[in-house]
């Protein structure tokens, strides 16, 4: 509550509003009960990109999902623009996930073309807009390839290229580069700045890494050990698309050790926690909650 | 050192060893190695072993088609267990599909019905049928019936199975895109229980198989099973090997389709 660091001016252009929210898995008593998120409070601007970073268990990933409308949270509200979220906005927020949720069974093209079918766009537009989309994201020749043709790199890729075809306002990447090498998730972090600079899109990013939170993000909201709340935002001062002279300049190690002393404590915690949270947020996927 | 050193020249591989390597690499000359040598021996056997009352030569066999196809009654019973097959086939894929995806869709069919649905099919069902024969007369009825519920129970576990272990990652994206229930079903479900729904229906497939046959050869007035039994009457074997030989390429052209059709289906996974 005390640590919604955006001024009341901007409030009125904020893209996501988040109020009061706290979030349960199971119910009160059970053995399964997880108190994953306490009173949580955020605006996203317009335009930003906002990277959500904490220990594991904090909520995190429970807080997009309930922005997206994927989780129904226990009490609070979030808005998108002057919408209460009550269920998956298509056309309005698009995910990106850290586990490959391109379909198997079709191509990446194929894929691209699907989520334009659910979204609802019209059978006119949905070619023209997918191979822009592949384009955007290098990807224009590898199409016809089905998933398991390739790289876990380049299937993220894709994934963000079926998110762009949608062409909502606001991305919501849980972790989406969580699973990939050091060395491929500097490239597309690098590549996504880039991209990103260009569409002033809102975005949400959760991230363990301090690094890629630095060096993606226009504001790091911090969060406690669970159950979690934010703890401090702090601002990247910086302009998109980064270069990355930004990861060596001392102004990068200044923010990151800034982010680093206020995670340390917080990781330690979470540290001497069971790991019950993550278990009851895989079975709330699995039974997709909401 | 050297003065010790002896120079063995390595011996060429040995003809045994070559032939091994050689099996090794192509599977496919031990496995017809293997079905000649059994027709062989089944030829040896029963042209100077076995009363000839019991057992035919497959060389013998293997011309006596045409005196099968026209034995009178033949091509009329061919026609009528292909017929009898078709439509148990499909009666057993329609029920095993409504079945297993609404057993297999909610976590309340599942828990609900799943063990009666194993119970039966774990039932000898040979045991039933006069029932069958009871119920649906000595006609086609009886046979489509008992291919019926010998094909159903293997296709409805393929389609609870199918449906089951469907990443929770892909409905979450599908509906995080939008997608409505039925496109969920048409484009996510679906399409993830194509292969298990083909080798669902291949066993789905031999179980119609077995049960019309079972039922024909049971109540033996019409049908390749019933021509089975005259010829093992009659002590006819080489036109009951030649009658088993054509109903086993029916299968296995049968089979083989299916199987097609699946690798088709499943080229996704690689």
């Amino acid at each position: 509550m005390t640590t919604i660091a955006t001024p009341d001016a901007a409030k009125a252009d904020a893209a996501i509003r988040v109020r009061n929210v706290s979030h349960h898995f199971g119910e009160e008593g059970e053995a399964r009960h997880v108190r994953a998120l306490l009173d949580t409070s955020l605006d996203v601007e317009r335009g930003e990109l906002l990277c959500l970073i904490g220990p594991s268990g904090c909520g995190k990933s429970t807080l997009l999902n309930v922005m997206g409308g994927l989780f129904e949270p226990t009490t609070g509200t979030v808005t998108v623009g002057d919408k209460p979220v009550r269920g998956p906005m298509p056309h309005d927020i698009a995910f990106i996930f850290q586990e490959n949720a391109l379909f198997p069974w079709n191509t990446i093209f194929e894929n691209i073309m699907l989520g334009m079918t659910f979204q609802g766009v019209p059978k006119s537009e949905r070619e023209d807009r997918a191979r822009r989309a592949l384009e955007a994201v290098g990807l224009d020749e590898f199409a016809d390839h089905y998933p398991s043709q390739l790289s876990g790199g380049m299937r993220q890729r894709a994934a963000l290229a079926r998110a762009l075809s949608l062409e909502t306002s606001i991305l919501l990447m849980d972790e989406p580069f969580g699973a990939l090498d050091e060395q491929t998730r500097m490239v597309l972090g690098e590549d996504l700045s880039v991209l990103l600079s260009r569409s002033k899109k809102t975005i949400v990013f959760v991230t363990h890494s301090l690094g890629e939170a630095v060096f993606l993000a226009d504001r790091v909201a911090v969060f406690s050990a669970r159950p979690g709340t934010i703890k401090e935002v702090i601002e990247i001062d910086e302009p998109h698309p980064r270069k990355p002279e930004f990861m060596t300049s001392a102004k990068f190690h200044t923010l990151r050790d800034r982010l680093y002393e206020l995670l340390h404590d917080e990781i330690r915690k979470s540290m001497s926690q069971s790991a019950k949270p993550k278990r009851a947020y895989e079975d709330a996927v699995a039974k997709g909650e909401a | 050192m050297s003065a010790t050193t002896q120079q063995i020249s390595a011996p060429s591989p040995g003809i045994v060893l070559r032939l091994k390597r050689y099996m090794l690499r192509h599977p496919g000359v031990a496995r017809l190695g293997v079905v000649l040598l059994l027709f062989v021996a089944w030829e040896i056997a029963a042209r100077w072993f076995v009363d000839p009352m019991f057992l035919a030569p497959p060389s013998k066999v293997l011309f006596a088609f045409d005196d099968v196809l026209a034995t009178r009654g033949v091509p009329a019973a061919l026609r009528l267990t292909f017929f009898e097959l078709a439509i148990a086939f499909s009666i057993a894929v329609v029920i095993g599909v409504v079945v297993g995806l609404a057993v297999g869709l909610s976590k309340f069919g599942n828990r609900s019905f799943m063990p009666i649905i194993l119970l039966l099919y774990g039932i000898p069902q040979i045991t039933i049928l006069p029932i069958f024969i009871l119920y649906f007369g000595i006609g086609a009825a009886s046979k489509i019936a008992f291919g019926v519920t010998h094909g159903m129970f293997p296709i409805m576990m393929a389609v609870v199975a199918g449906v089951q272990n469907i990443k929770p990652i892909l409905m979450v994206s599908a509906r995080s895109m939008g997608a409505s229930r039925w496109q969920i079903l048409r484009y996510v479900i679906y399409p993830h229980m194509i292969p298990s729904f083909f080798s669902g229906m291949r066993l789905g497939m031999t179980g119609v198989l077995l049960g019309v046959l079972l039922a024909e050869l049971y109540v033996s007035t019409a049908g390749i099973g019933y021509f089975t039994s005259v010829f093992t009457q009659n002590f006819d074997p080489t036109k009951l090997l030649g009658l088993v030989a054509m109903l086993a390429a029916m299968a296995i052209v049968l089979n083989e389709v299916v199987r097609r059709a699946e690798v088709h289906f499943a080229r996704w996974r690689d």
